[in-house]
């Protein structure tokens, strides 16, 4: 006997309905619509761009970067990946590190979300953590290839002046990772900051 | 085996998945902000076997693992991870079950039942497709739920990213297996073949991750450590259920003092 894809799919449906225990939700009261909305908003329409293959790759990245701009907070972002170095970079060095760090985080969060393989957004919840820091979860769908991907997106501020600061996939939250391989980099230099900057400088120079 | 050690190279970002906590979070140390010699203290050893790895991945196991995409046809890759992934169902329904958690357990069962009798012995992921997602358990995994503390993280020549408590659960899933049990244990031709498969697969699709995570990042070995503890503190915080600690982003890291600059002492700190 052979079996279509929907009896195959009912077959397993009633498996799982047999076998699974019933659940209860742990879901949590606490959610932050406006973060959410926020979120949605502008995670979709950046998705949107880095998926579009019917924009030519330069193109893809003016737009990219128009947007990225509402959506991250780079200031804030620049100053938690220098982890305990930003007690001490001097001014000047803080200014080179700016400069160079933006272009080299909307490259990085870029391949981080072309990296998702999916071109819708799905609100799943929001976890308040304080009155201006909410983690944002969703799902990235829409590859065919690929299951849905649970994202969450830490946003920092109030509504109307919402910035997202971090994104987690996997466990993994970027900005974190990045305030460690930093570190470390400048830990490696013997604590000298100058050597992160002129190898991020380095990295922006041969990339264009 | 080395293919197992090229998958664990990128296991960091590539095989991951989520989840510490305000308090009772054994993993919270190794979460951003705890200085390196806290979390890495065999960091010298472990920066030159991730040289070492590095060397296998670019003159033996990458190429392999490129040449495996390009000869056999995706659908059939497709297949074959299937396949592979569905015979650790049995492993996530024991642990599962450890760890108390009846509905990962009941997930993992339907999927391996379904999978492996309207799925062709796993070969399509019918039950994924129902909306199954696979949620997998492992006895680190339940040796964090627990209580066990990750200790020193090792990375390990061909073998990749670890830790203490993720290593010692490393062996015990092995021995453990199910499925390696009915098959005659872990030194069986179908075991070897299961795990080359396994590891050709991971390495093949985390191909452009890895490239990204040397390419990008200022110390690609601090990247992969972060991300793989980060990932484990994740994995465990499903089990617990304990709720995230994160930093906070405005407020100076927590750590010691920064080093005064001063040249780098330490020549396998240099990246590879």
């Amino acid at each position: 006997m052979t079996m279509t894809p929907l009896s195959r799919r009912g077959a397993v449906v009633a498996l799982a309905a047999g076998m699974l225990a019933p659940g209860v939700a742990l879901g949590r009261v606490a959610r932050n619509g406006a973060a959410e909305q926020f979120v949605l908003s502008e995670g979709q329409q950046a998705l949107a761009v880095v998926t579009n293959r019917g924009l030519a790759p330069a193109a893809r990245d003016a737009a990219f970067r128009a947007l990225i701009d509402r959506l991250a907070d780079f200031q804030r972002i620049s100053g938690f990946v220098l982890g305990k170095y930003a007690r001490v970079i001097t001014p000047a060095q803080r200014q080179r590190f700016n400069a160079v760090f933006k272009g080299y985080a909307q490259r990085l969060f870029q391949t981080h979300l072309t990296g998702f393989k999916g071109n819708q957004l799905q609100i799943t919840g929001s976890v308040v953590r304080g009155p201006t820091d909410t983690v944002v979860n969703t799902l990235v769908t829409g590859d065919p290839k690929a299951g849905p991907l649970p994202v969450a997106w830490r946003v920092l501020g109030e509504p109307g002046a919402f910035k997202a600061v971090d994104v987690q996939t996997r466990g993994v939250w970027l900005a974190i990772t990045l305030q460690q391989d930093f570190v470390s980099t400048i830990d490696n230099a013997g604590g000298n900051v100058d050597a992160l900057i002129a190898r991020l400088e380095a990295d922006g120079a041969r990339r264009g | 085996m080395l293919v197992g050690g090229a998958v664990v190279l990128a296991s960091g970002l590539v095989l991951a998945t989520p989840g510490v906590s305000r308090s009772g979070d054994p993993d919270s140390l190794t979460l951003a902000g705890a200085p390196a010699g806290r979390e890495d203290p065999l960091r010298g050893f472990n920066r030159r076997s991730f040289a070492f790895n590095n060397v296998l991945d670019r003159v033996l196991i990458g190429p392999v693992a490129r040449g495996y995409r390009r000869v056999v046809p995706a659908p059939v890759r497709r297949g074959l991870g299937n396949v592979v992934s569905n015979l650790r169902e049995p492993a996530t329904v024991v642990n599962a079950v450890l760890q108390g958690r009846p509905k990962v357990a009941g997930r993992a069962t339907a999927r391996f039942v379904g999978n492996s009798t309207v799925g062709l012995l796993g070969l399509f992921d019918v039950a994924g497709r129902s909306g199954l997602e696979r949620q997998p358990a492992d006895f680190g995994q339940t040796l964090g739920r627990y209580g066990v503390k990750p200790g020193p993280y090792i990375y390990l020549p061909v073998i990749g990213p670890t830790t203490v408590r993720d290593g010692v659960g490393s062996i015990v899933t092995l021995l453990g297996d199910p499925v390696s049990q009915a098959t005659g244990g872990p030194g069986t031709d179908f075991a070897t073949g299961r795990s080359v498969v396994r590891g050709l697969e991971a390495r093949s699709e985390g191909d452009a991750t890895l490239k990204a995570v040397m390419d990008e990042s200022t110390d690609p070995y601090a990247t992969i450590r972060s991300a793989y503890l980060q990932n484990r503190a994740a994995l465990v915080r499903e089990a617990t259920g304990v709720e995230e600690a994160l930093p906070e982003f405005d407020a100076p890291a927590p750590d010691e003092a920064p080093a005064p600059a001063a040249p780098p002492t330490d020549p396998a700190s240099a990246q590879p």
